[in-house]
């Protein structure tokens, strides 16, 4: 059975969808004090989960569980962190910790045996102040950032297999992904490649949905046609201009 | 004297007909219909309720309508005189129609829908030197189409656009007005093709807003054949240049075909009967399509093809057609199973790509695994990348990172980097444009200027009276044409210069 599933199958391409990011809430003075140091102001969860987000849940994705496919997955923080290399060996692969600083994370995602894959390397920079629509830096004070919730900083993306082995495939085909529900339901996540959506990222817990998918490919192709046009307006004056320069250097020839 | 029954049973004093189960009883008079319109009762009665005939009667005889003549009461139509507007015309011609006095005033002239344009299609330089330069090819390139691949400088293409534009893309008055020099030895396929693989160059490798379908139906739309064209064109002179014998001959011919056509058909129909008498009913022999007079009997693909009742005689005669039809009836089993599995795949993000050759499959080096985004192309750090940025960032995107990178979406983004890209190149291009002219323009003035002061030392008395002879002469040459006289005092200017370069030599001279 096994040496006939360690085959490959050609022309075949399968991906998984995930979130990785963080979320942080702001500590009020009470809990700050019952803690070990008293200069952490925020907790914060770094996490690595599947796209859609459970049912009736205030999490961000999260509906899969997704050890079928994940052995392990590494978080090494800061180094001020005691053991910055947090390895993650079970689902729900998350770190909780708290802190006062932003600063980047390594995620690295080690696959099942069966995949025969290298660690995949992620970065997400741990977001713990909300989002200002300028996307410059702000710290608020303390009442504001209590007031303001939660703060949620997620990417979406897709881990790709190539060619998998056939036992593989079957693993993965055998554990279908939740898909994304097709229309919106909460708030989106605040992404800064969409500036736009810094006012539908209020009120809540977001959540990701399928149509966040088509509407960036029209904002994507209405850019695309907008600069197509600007390009055809160019063009013209860039011929009506070498027009006027083949006049005047003929000019310039008689002359001499 | 009509008698009825009833009379006559009165009459006889018979018993009444319902105590008595009579052969007359049963019969029930017949449903009475409707009584028909448009015709008497009678002739219904007798023509019977069939369709046609009652609706050939019921249609009301139209016979020709009295004109309705205007009278005082209801006026004659007024028709005037009235002037309009071409929508399409740019010079403001103003004719005038008869136009119904009832009809709205100012209505879109009808006729100027059909006024369509030919799309223009124009380069830059840079475009020429990068797509459309022909001359330095080499003399057999991998097609084996070298023939038809004259060289073609960029002042003959920009003329033969030139003239495109100028007689609307009417071949035959372009070839005839065209002035190629001789040695060129353009054809009117040859123009042609310039024309239309220049067009299609610049569709491909200019940036396209839109899908690629589009694209291609575009680009479809401008093919052009060379090849094909002059053979057409050939057989066409040869069709016409036929002797009265090659006539007759081909006539012969084929009505030789027609009867052999017709015989086989009758053949194979008696071949069929005589097997299936031979072989039982369940011969299973395809059912053999008619052909519909196609010549040399192509029979198309049987369709019936019934592939469970087959006997040993049978599949040997099915044998060559069989092929045929089993294709036919797995692809229309493989269909269904093409939408199940297209489901299925998005199901499970799998994703299928063509294989370029499965024997080197063995040998491919695995793609290993990968997360999305890294698949977006970074920029290059070049001078662009500021610009580049800028752009991206006015349009409220990023170029290196996107919400949700889908496959779809990242393709979407490389091409709208592509596109930008090529925005700034046009723009750096026309920026370098504008700068040349500029210092074209100093260049002229300062010539200028240098003559006037290099005059200010000779003579200025002599030079201008000479300027003023030189002047009139050509201001008489100007006068005869007739034309109005801004025309002449411009001319009188350029003269004027080049009264200043002859006095030059003439200052040499002196």
């Amino acid at each position: 059975m096994s040496s006939s599933d360690r085959v490959r199958v050609r022309g075949l391409s399968i991906y998984r969808p995930i979130i990785y990011g963080n979320t942080a809430v702001a500590l009020t003075q009470k809990e700050r004090d019952a803690l070990t140091s008293p200069d952490h102001t925020h907790r914060w969860t770094v996490a690595v989960r599947s796209a859609a987000s459970p049912q009736n849940s205030d999490q961000v994705g999260g509906a899969d569980d997704l050890s079928y496919f994940i052995k392990r997955v590494t978080f090494k923080l800061h180094d001020t962190y005691p053991s910055p290399t947090r390895n993650i060996d079970k689902p729900p692969f998350e770190v909780t910790e708290t802190g006062w600083g932003e600063f980047e994370i390594i995620i690295r995602i080690t696959f099942i045996q069966e995949a025969a894959e290298k660690t995949m390397t992620l970065l997400h920079h741990l977001k713990l102040h909300p989002w200002t629509v300028s996307g410059e830096p702000e710290i608020p004070p303390l009442e504001v950032a209590l007031k303001a919730g939660p703060v949620h900083s997620w990417q979406y993306d897709e881990i790709v297999f190539n060619d998998p082995f056939q036992n593989f495939l079957n693993l993965l085909t055998a554990h279908p992904p939740t898909p994304l529900p097709k229309a919106k339901r909460k708030p989106i996540p605040f992404h800064l490649a969409n500036p736009g959506s810094f006012e539908e990222s209020k009120g809540g817990t977001p959540e990701f949905h399928a149509s966040m998918i088509s509407e960036e490919a029209e904002r994507l192709d209405d850019a695309r046609k907008k600069i197509i046009a600007e390009t055809e307006r160019l063009r013209n004056e860039l011929i009506q201009k070498e027009a006027e320069l083949e006049k005047y250097k003929k000019q310039l020839a008689d002359g001499a | 004297m009509a008698a009825s029954a009833s009379d006559i049973r009165s009459a006889l004093s018979l018993p009444d007909p319902s105590s008595v189960a009579g052969p007359s009883q049963p019969k029930k008079p017949a449903p009475t219909t409707r009584k028909p319109e448009g015709i008497s009762r009678e002739l219904y009665s007798l023509i019977g309720p069939s369709q046609p005939s009652v609706a050939a009667q019921v249609a009301k005889p139209r016979l020709k309508q009295k004109p309705r003549f205007a009278t005082g009461i209801s006026s004659a139509t007024k028709w005037e005189l009235k002037s309009f507007q071409n929508s399409t015309r740019k010079d403001g011609l103003q004719l005038k129609h008869w136009v119904k006095a009832s009809d709205s005033a100012d209505a879109e002239y009808p006729f100027a829908k059909y006024n369509i344009q030919n799309p223009v299609y124009t380069y830059s330089q840079d475009e020429y030197t990068r797509f459309l330069d022909t001359s330095n090819r080499s003399a057999t390139p991998k097609d084996g189409k070298g023939e038809f691949e004259k060289p073609w400088t960029k002042e003959w293409t920009d003329y033969l656009f030139k003239l495109y534009h100028e007689y609307d893309g009417r071949w035959h008055v372009i070839w005839d007005r065209a002035e190629f020099p001789p040695e060129a030895g353009f054809d009117l396929e040859d123009l042609k093709h310039r024309y239309y693989s220049v067009c299609r160059k610049l569709i491909r490798n200019r940036p396209w807003p839109g899908d690629e379908a589009s694209r291609n139906a575009l680009i479809n739309s401008l093919q052009f054949d060379i090849e094909r064209e002059q053979m057409r064109k050939r057989y066409l002179v040869s069709l016409e240049s036929r002797t009265a014998d090659q006539l007759a001959e081909e006539e012969a011919l084929y009505l030789e075909v027609r009867r052999l056509e017709q015989t086989e058909r009758r053949f194979k129909r008696e071949r069929e009967d005589l097997l299936r008498t031979l072989a039982g009913m369940d011969s299973g022999l395809p059912y053999l399509v008619e052909d519909n007079g196609v010549p040399l009997g192509i029979f198309s693909e049987p369709r019936n093809l019934n592939k469970k009742r087959k006997t040993t005689v049978g599949q040997e005669l099915d044998s060559p057609l069989t092929p045929s039809g089993a294709g036919s009836s797995v692809s229309a089993i493989k269909r269904p199973q093409n939408t199940k599995s297209a489901a299925y795949d998005a199901q499970h993000c799998i994703i299928r790509t063509e294989l370029p050759s499965s024997t080197s499959a063995t040998k491919a080096a695995h793609q290993p695994a990968y997360i999305r985004s890294s698949k977006i192309p970074y920029l290059k750090n070049n001078s662009m990348q500021s610009k580049v940025l800028q752009s991206f960032a006015e349009m409220g995107l990023s170029p290196s990172r996107l919400v949700m990178p889908t496959k779809e979406n990242v393709a979407q983004l490389e091409g709208l980097l592509e596109a930008v890209t090529a925005m700034l190149e046009t723009k750096k291009l026309l920026d370098k444009a504008d700068h040349d002219i500029q210092v074209a323009k100093k260049q002229l003035a300062m010539r200028n200027g240098q003559l006037e002061d290099g005059e200010g030392d000779g003579e200025p008395g002599v030079k201008t009276e000479e300027a003023m002879d030189v002047d009139q002469a050509q201001d008489e040459t100007d006068g005869n044409e007739g034309r109005g006289h801004s025309v002449v005092s411009v001319r009188s200017v350029r003269s004027r210069k080049k009264v200043r370069y002859l006095s030059l030599p003439d200052l040499v001279t002196l």
